[in-house]
């Protein structure tokens, strides 16, 4: 058979396999992977013994979605026991787990998860398919300015790279201004960052070093571990500030990196439904949404991971689905990449509210600088929204000349009235992972 | 954009050849750990092919 894009694909085969045929793999493989949770894992047994439900069950794609899902809460309470630290939730026995990595526990309790080295390769397979949709090469530099850690961020990145033949420099153990003197020096052409700090770093080139991070020759950037480089105004920004383009992808530590914008920008990311399943379901009631454009919550299935395997994962993350690529591949588009999480989505003055929404509005403006905080507070029975901006330094700006913008601005992409304050520049925190600049004190 | 003939049937065969051969590798290994856990790592990179691979030439005649 005739295969195009061996050079444009990094499997050109899955990658533009027609719908149906990647519906009947997706089938056979989330068969495959459930006989195994079935087989092998006490907690999946448990919970679909208790549902009343079997495997065997699933004979057509529809019966998927009759398969319980696993929550996050779940998992830990298969977990911190023998065989420790997994408990009930590891289906392999234990000398087989070469990789210990945990959940970053923001929202109480971390997960643990183990994994054989086949499920590491696979991870890192996944991660090939994303640096290969951006143009990385053999030919690329890659420069990773964080710390690898108990944190599955950025450990497939690099071992990515070196699959894909690039030349990695891990810039973990240096500051800021280090790193940047590191990509200057040994000319890298390429960067993976949170969006965050890749705003982060472009303001320290400009103000503590004086020079133009434009002029450091990156050519492209991977951004991961928070929304924002589907966020059209802050990807504009960065790409602006380096002179480079950004990139989005979704990952985590349950579901690999299973997502990821390819150099098309379709304004969202591909899910790659070669190696997993990634369903769309309302909020409310559960139903499939199949349709684009509207919003719902992701449930999410690997098919090879072995250790611990991640079956009907509730992931909590709200996206859509957008339109097709103008890429060739067949892999569906989530439009706009990651909104927020469902937890994350909250009513405030009884709009429904979605704190990203906000830096759009914030990064559109270039009279304002890269950071911004929002906190949502409560004043007897009214919820009150506070926006903490800085003016950007050299526009001749003031907050008499921007505040009436601003505020029309944010009326009209969140129907809400703000109280805004602006604060002097470099005062309010910086980040160098993720991000925490929504704060809901209602909730305390 | 390149397009290359390729024969998946054929690929998938060689695939199998591979991991049959590593595996008979391990069981005259005696254990030795140097090839053992040599084999290991190159079983889960064979793995990634029958993923990328093997596992879809059924659905092409």
């Amino acid at each position: 058979m005739k295969v195009k894009g061996t050079d444009f694909y990094w499997n050109p085969i899955l990658e533009t396999l027609p719908r149906e045929k990647l519906k009947a793999l997706q089938l056979k493989k989330f068969k495959r992977i459930l006989k195994w949770g079935y087989d092998n894992s006490k907690l999946y047994r448990r919970i679909y013994d208790e549902a009343g439900f079997h495997p065997e069950d699933v004979k057509t794609w529809e019966d998927i979605s009759k398969v319980p899902t696993i929550q996050k809460n779940d998992y830990l309470d298969a977990q911190a026991k023998e065989p420790w630290p997994y408990g009930d939730s590891l289906c392999v026995p234990l000398e087989k787990v070469t990789e210990y990595h945990q959940t970053s526990g923001t929202t109480g309790q971390p997960v643990y998860q183990p994994d054989t080295w086949q499920d590491w390769e696979l991870l890192n397979e996944m991660w090939a398919y994303i640096l290969y949709a951006q143009g990385f090469r053999n030919t690329d530099r890659v420069f990773i300015p964080f710390g690898y850690n108990v944190f599955i961020a950025y450990w497939q990145g690099h071992y990515a790279c070196e699959k894909v033949g690039c030349e990695v420099v891990p810039g973990g153990i240096l500051n800021t201004e280090e790193r940047l003197l590191k990509i200057k020096e040994l000319k890298a052409t390429a960067l993976m960052a949170t969006p965050t700090y890749v705003l982060t770093m472009a303001d320290a080139c400009r103000t503590k070093l004086k020079m133009d991070p434009r002029d450091l020759g990156i050519k492209k950037i991977l951004c991961a571990g928070e929304p924002g480089a589907n966020v059209p105004t802050t990807k504009a920004r960065m790409e602006e500030a380096w002179n480079a383009k950004v990139y989005d992808h979704v990952g985590g530590t349950e579901c690999g990196g299973w997502s990821y914008e390819c150099i098309y920008q379709p304004g969202g990311v591909h899910v790659n439904e070669a190696l997993c399943l990634v369903e769309l379901v309302d909020i409310e009631t559960g139903e499939p949404i199949e349709e684009p454009n509207k919003p719902g919550k992701l449930i999410m299935t690997l098919f090879d991971r072995l250790a611990q395997p991640t079956i009907r994962f509730d992931s909590k993350d709200v996206s859509m689905w957008g339109e097709e690529c103008e890429c060739g591949r067949t892999f569906r588009v989530l439009k706009g990449g990651l909104h927020g999480r469902v937890d994350h989505i909250t009513k405030v003055k009884g709009v429904l509210f979605s704190p990203v929404s906000v830096e759009e509005v914030v990064r559109g403006m270039p009279e304002l600088g890269d950071e911004y905080e929002l906190i949502v507070s409560k004043k007897g029975d009214a919820d009150l929204l506070t926006l903490k901006v800085e003016l950007a330094p050299g526009t001749g700006a003031t907050p008499e000349t921007v505040q009436p913008e601003l505020a029309r601005q944010l009326r009209l992409k969140t129907n809400l009235a703000y109280i805004i304050e602006f604060h002097e520049y470099g005062s309010l925190p910086r980040y160098e992972v993720k991000a925490k600049r929504f704060k809901d004190l209602r909730k305390k | 954009m390149i397009t290359a003939e390729v024969n998946l049937k054929e690929m998938a065969g060689l695939i199998a050849d591979i991991k049959e051969k590593v595996e008979q590798l391990m069981k005259i290994s005696g254990g030795m750990q140097c090839v053992d856990r040599n084999c290991d790592r190159i079983l889960a990179s064979v793995k990634m092919l029958e993923i990328n691979i093997s596992d879809v030439v059924e659905f092409f005649d």
